[in-house]
């Protein structure tokens, strides 16, 4: 599956499956700490913001969400 | 505005479905999605996982069409937000297109959740919102738009079971015995 930016796809697929295995492995089973992903996550979500800003897709409180995910990581 | 709802049960519990339906993409029954991605992810205080995902689609709509919409872009965005409760055994999924808005809205919800006489079984019960906008023939297009919701419905579904079997035969290949 491709990523809405051409260049994020590869970091994109590296996440998702970082992702899928923490999901099915450890978050299903009820142990949702510790996502290893955080990093992946990091570099595949600002190559993202940049594809969805330079594509003006519509999506409303981008910044937002950015922030909100750093304050569940902290708590 | 037109309101359309379902319910169907998965023969699989309810681990099996989630884990497809949070890989439910690219499958052979929804080749109009072309691209994926999450937006931002979180776990909420009581431990449920928030995805927020931008769903590409590319309807490869024909000509007459784009000109009666007045548009050359065919690719259309959707954004969706989930919500898995791995402890309650819920998950919750709304979706809404952020384009083509001036013309038409479709909101669609789905809950995944165990069969409550069944564990090993899965029901979905899915429901749509569609509005067209500023229309006379809007209730006929509203119409038209559920039944095509419905068929789609029926490929999602078929997608998951898709993505089931693949899953197992990933499994069943890890685990077979040298």
């Amino acid at each position: 599956m491709n990523s809405v930016g051409e260049a994020c796809t590869d970091m994109k697929r590296e996440y998702d499956q970082c992702f899928n295995r923490w999901f099915a492995e450890k978050f299903l089973k009820g142990d949702g700490s510790g996502d290893p992903c955080t990093d992946l996550f990091k570099r595949y979500q600002q190559c993202v913001q940049k594809a969805i800003k330079e594509k003006e897709i519509p999506i409303e409180g981008l910044e937002f969400m950015g922030h909100s995910k750093d304050k569940s990581e902290s708590s | 505005m037109k309101i359309w709802s379902s319910e169907h049960v998965f023969g699989h519990p309810w681990d099996t479905v989630i884990k497809a339906a949070m890989r439910k993409y690219p499958n052979p029954m929804n080749p109009c999605v072309v691209g994926v991605d999450v937006l931002d992810r979180s776990l909420d205080n009581r431990g449920r996982l928030h995805s927020h995902r931008l769903l590409s689609t590319e309807w490869g709509l024909p000509a007459l069409v784009k000109a009666v919409l007045g548009t050359n872009r065919t690719l259309t965005y959707i954004k969706e937000h989930s919500v898995v409760d791995p402890v309650g055994k819920k998950m919750e999924l709304c979706s809404t297109n952020i384009t083509l808005t001036n013309l038409v809205s479709v909101n669609e919800r789905l809950v995944y959740t165990p069969h409550p006489d069944n564990p090993e079984m899965t029901v979905l019960t899915h429901e749509a919102v569609i509005t067209v906008k500023g229309f006379s023939l809007g209730s006929y297009l509203e119409s038209l738009m559920a039944n095509t919701i419905s068929s789609n419905a029926r490929k999602g579904r078929d997608a998951l079971e898709w993505v089931i079997s693949r899953l197992n035969t990933e499994f069943e290949e890890l685990v077979a015995p040298p």
